[in-house]
């Protein structure tokens, strides 16, 4: 039955990805993201990783897709407009590497099958919740608050780069405003 | 018999990264390209957990990891829709080919 289930959302995620990477239009390649990301949390339910999986729709589809798509609706004229097309060669010499790239992955991973087998379970919330805050051998709590550096010094930088305004050159500034003005 | 095996999971996540890389190399337009890499860093946090669930008892590291994967792929769109509404705002273009006044 799980692995019923595991075809069927590995095929309908593959899907979306591929329409994800080869749609010109911004919008519905957002919403196939949309359908990958529910997939990958999908799987994440099927290996008992519920915790992950409701990381995964709360902060990928409710954050981050969420911004993506208002970022495309803000730069609309741009996405209708349409681009130039990539020339064909490259497409075709993008899907011939990462033809490569996916039998090299292949060719590389058989081995792994031979590490020796635990019986399979998966880390529970409470593990998780202790190990992401325990300052003990095997505890994540410097990494949790370097992740948590990290997200504020993003922020920061994220407002200071789509701050509307040049800091450095007042004249050109104030130039822009005259001219709006008039 | 009813579980999917380890190996089913590694080439799913396989597949994905190589569909992200593809369209790493091909897209010109940066917020495709953003969402290629959405694409790889899921492949490669489904390979944390897939590890962590088949072949080491639910070490608990390999739940861990994806939460900080996730929490530095919001960072990173963050950043990257930032630097998007200000490129948009001075140069009114977001094609990687034409925007390249850092290059010379």
């Amino acid at each position: 039955m799980k692995t019923v289930l595991f075809y069927i959302i590995s095929i309908f995620s593959l899907l979306c990805a591929i329409f994800v990477v080869t749609t010109r239009h911004l919008f519905r390649a957002a919403l196939a993201l949309i359908g990958v990301l529910t997939g990958i949390a999908g799987m994440y339910l099927l290996i008992d990783a519920q915790f992950l999986s409701a990381v995964q729709i709360t902060v990928y589809i409710g954050g981050i897709v969420v911004l993506v798509v208002y970022v495309v609706m803000l730069v609309s004229d741009v996405t209708q407009k349409g681009f130039a097309d990539t020339p064909p060669w490259r497409k075709a010499v993008g899907g011939i590497l990462a033809a490569m790239l996916f039998v090299l992955l292949l060719i590389a991973s058989a081995p792994l099958a031979l590490i020796k087998e635990l019986a399979a379970r998966s880390a529970t919330v409470t593990e998780i919740g202790r190990a992401l805050i325990s300052p003990e051998k095997g505890g994540f709590v410097l990494a949790f608050e370097l992740i948590s550096i990290l997200l504020i010094a993003a922020v920061i930088g994220a407002l200071t780069i789509a701050f509307p305004g040049d800091f450095t050159d007042k004249e050109k500034e104030e130039k822009e405003i005259e001219e709006v003005k008039k | 018999m009813n579980e999917p095996s380890l190996n089913q999971f590694l080439v799913f996540s396989a597949a994905l990264f190589c569909v992200g890389v593809y369209g790493l190399l091909t897209r010109r337009n940066l917020i495709a390209m953003l969402m290629s890499v959405e694409l790889i860093l899921n492949a490669a946090a489904l390979n944390f957990v897939a590890f962590h669930h088949y072949k080491f008892g639910g070490e608990v590291g390999g739940a861990v990891f994806p939460v900080f994967i996730i929490a530095v792929a919001a960072a990173e769109a963050a950043i990257v829709l930032a630097i998007i509404i200000a490129l948009f705002r001075h140069k009114k273009e977001l094609d990687v080919e034409q925007v390249n006044t850092l290059k010379h």
